[in-house]
């Protein structure tokens, strides 16, 4: 085997060994503090004691929401960053974790739904023309859709989501009731019927972009490089929006907007196994999950006994991330 | 990160009489005034009037015109509590917040020659937020210390995004990015704050947070007004530095001004204003980026007219305020959801006709 295959084969390993420790973090740490030999116990063979009640109630549907959020989150970014070549593109920073936001809203109030299956189509639709509209208004003139037009237009559209999100909710008060506990980014409280609704969205999603990892590499070489390798770029750019939107819609729907998982994972995968789609898709997967579930256990143990937001501990971890990546000059050029 | 983009319109003539001026000689001095610019700032100031007057009038209940003037003129009157106590403390918060915005968003605008670099692009409206979200929630300043608070937290944001945006040089791309970063990270530390301070105070915070004039009044007008008398002829007066450094850098170094304290002067005022505005309304996003712009439109000059701007954020602050209170009656929204609704798209507007090469630097 090729020197450079083995390495990634070590850091899909690697990976996925992060990814386990970070789930027994998630299922043992907490405001009830529990050892790891408890926690195994409790899964494997059930008991009704406190403490296995706590990991099979609580921990458990908690640990499996944040990894599917998280795969979905940063699969996404991966493709977005694939499709439109550009390095800051992430469903936080272009709004369309927040469009999906204003399709829950807009569900909630005017249409009565009240169902975490009802949400996720609507979020679905907010998440697409939200996508769309930026990427529009960053493509309009000079030079197309360059990371500080992206920012800003992601920038200005979060706002004006944001301010249709408050004009509504001010003055819906039952709409505010039910959506101000799902706004804030979180993955605690969503229970088990969460993931039943929610994992053959993100799996589909997976699926399809998992099909266009050589359609993504040869997208990165150019338009016409694309065209010359045998790739219909029109279609690839629509089937990575769809799965884009597809995982965003879901992983917004079962656990409310958060930023950065998306645009922090696809570049660490990048660093560690290179630009190929194939190796950067499945690290990004297990990566995204990892980021999700140790910024929710420091969320969980920063401030006790209350818990910081699990979308609130991302902002923090990937803004200096975010900075990094933009004092780095080429980033500013493209 | 201003010397990066050059000014995309041509520099005026260097006639002793640019066209379109009028020349003064009151006295010992002589200065040129633009004579759209006088006519624009003459009308704002009219349309400003009768926002002013619609809005003491137009609430819950009608008040007449002629009674509202009854109650500004101290007579006694019927409605002396919904328009003195009311209306009117909320409009003098209002108006006044209104023209720091504007001047705040003309002055960072002239420095950077670049629309986009709005205080709140560039974290300052993010930094006051998160400096009295958490000094409200865990109690470290009185109720009347809290504008200065909110100055030095617009400060401090701002001095994080230049000190993270310079790398030999400041360029204006990274800037706006930075900004961007930093006003998402001092977003998410502000909701950090909510979830930690007491609940009724984390309540108060939070509608504070979506920029409101609802029950605010004299305390919070008064630091702001002691900074806009402060502010504002030091604005005017480095304003008058900045313009001529509106034809190029050489030229103003051989008028013997030095442009780097200019420009910095300039912007620690306009972050100041920005500040403070925030400290008294909550954010109340886009008054500074929109005001300078639409009063550049207005005026058609090529430099970004101070007092029409002020004006004219006045007029969209009142103005905003108002649809607020009464579009959706009786529910009243917060004013920033409103400016937010029409900024917003403007400044996607803005992002896609950017011819410049920057990425985002046109005028």
């Amino acid at each position: 085997m090729a020197r450079p295959t083995r390495r990634r084969i070590a850091w899909l390993v690697g990976c996925a060994v992060m990814l386990l420790i970070a789930v027994l973090l998630s299922l043992a740490v907490g405001s009830r503090q529990i050892a790891p030999g408890e926690v195994l116990q409790a899964l494997l063979h059930g008991g009704t004691s406190d403490d296995a009640q706590v990991v099979r109630a609580l921990r458990v549907p908690r640990t499996v929401i944040g990894v599917l959020a998280g795969a979905a989150l940063a699969v996404a970014g991966t493709v977005m960053q694939g499709v439109t070549r550009n390095p800051i593109a992430e469903p936080g920073i272009l709004g369309v974790s927040q469009g999906a936001s204003v399709g829950v809203v807009c569900a909630i109030a005017f249409l009565g739904v009240h169902t975490l299956t009802g949400y996720v189509w609507f979020a679905f639709v907010g998440a697409a023309v939200a996508a769309v509209a930026v990427y529009a208004v960053a493509a309009g003139g000079y030079r197309g859709a360059s990371p500080v037009k992206l920012a800003l237009a992601g920038a200005a559209m979060n706002a004006f989501l944001a301010s249709v999100v408050s004009g509504i909710v001010t003055t819906d008060a039952h709409a505010l009731d039910e959506f101000r506990f799902w706004q804030v980014g979180s993955i605690s409280g969503r229970g088990s019927d969460v993931i039943g609704q929610i994992w053959p969205f993100v799996a589909a999603g997976l699926l399809l972009v998992a099909t266009m990892a050589r359609g993504l590499d040869a997208l990165a070489l150019g338009d016409d490089a694309a065209k010359g390798l045998g790739h219909n770029v029109a279609l690839l750019r629509v089937l990575g929006a769809v799965g884009a939107t597809v995982l965003t819609g879901a992983a917004v729907a079962a656990v409310g907007p958060i930023a950065f998982t998306g645009l922090a994972v696809p570049h660490i995968a990048r660093a560690l196994v290179g630009a190929a789609h194939r190796w950067v898709l499945p690290v990004a997967a297990l990566l995204g999950p990892v980021m999700i579930l140790a910024s929710d256990v420091l969320g969980r143990i920063v401030f006790p006994p209350s818990e910081v937001p699990v979308a609130v501990m991302t902002a923090l971890l990937g803004v200096p991330f975010l900075i990094a990546l933009v004092r780095r000059r080429t980033v500013v050029a493209a | 990160m201003s010397r990066a983009t050059a000014p995309t319109t041509s520099p005026a003539p260097l006639s002793v009489r640019p066209a379109g001026h009028a020349l003064f000689r009151p006295g010992r001095g002589s200065f040129l005034v633009h004579r759209r610019a006088v006519l624009v700032a003459v009308v704002l100031a009219v349309l400003l009037l009768a926002a002013v007057v619609l809005y003491l009038c137009v609430g819950e209940s009608f008040v007449s015109p002629v009674e509202v003037v009854d109650v500004l003129l101290g007579r006694p009157s019927p409605d002396q509590l919904v328009v003195g106590t009311l209306r009117l403390p909320r409009l003098v918060v209002g108006l006044l917040a209104g023209v720091a915005f504007g001047v705040a968003g003309a002055l960072v605008q002239a420095v950077a020659r670049n629309p986009l670099a709005s205080p709140d692009v560039i974290g300052v409206t993010h930094g006051a937020g998160a400096a009295t979200v958490a000094a409200m929630s865990f109690g470290l300043a009185s109720h009347t210390a809290l504008p200065y608070v909110s100055i030095a937290g617009g400060l401090a944001a701002a001095l994080l995004v230049y000190v993270f945006a310079w790398r030999r040089g400041l360029h204006a791309s990274r800037f706006v990015l930075v900004g961007i970063g930093v006003s998402v990270a001092l977003g998410s530390l502000t909701q950090l704050f909510l979830t930690k301070g007491d609940f009724l105070v984390a309540q108060q915070a939070k509608v504070w947070l979506t920029g409101s004039l609802n029950s605010r009044g004299y305390d919070q007008a008064a630091p702001l007004a002691t900074v806009l008398l402060l502010a504002i002829p030091a604005a005017l007066w480095a304003a008058r530095a900045q313009r001529a450094a509106s034809f190029d850098d050489d030229t103003a170094m051989a008028l013997g001004i030095r442009l780097d304290r200019v420009r910095l002067g300039l912007t620690a005022l306009g972050i100041v204003l920005a500040s403070v505005a925030t400290g008294a309304t909550g954010p109340v996003d886009f008054v500074a980026l929109l005001a300078p712009q639409i009063a550049r439109r207005l005026t058609r000059t090529a430099q970004i007219p101070l007092l029409s701007s002020a004006l004219t954020g006045a007029l969209v602050v009142v103005v905003a305020d108002l649809l607020a209170r009464r579009l959706f009656s009786p529910v009243e929204l917060p004013v920033g959801v409103l400016t937010a609704a029409v900024g917003a798209p403007y400044l996607m507007w803005l992002i896609a006709r950017t011819r410049s090469r920057s990425g985002g630097t046109t005028s």
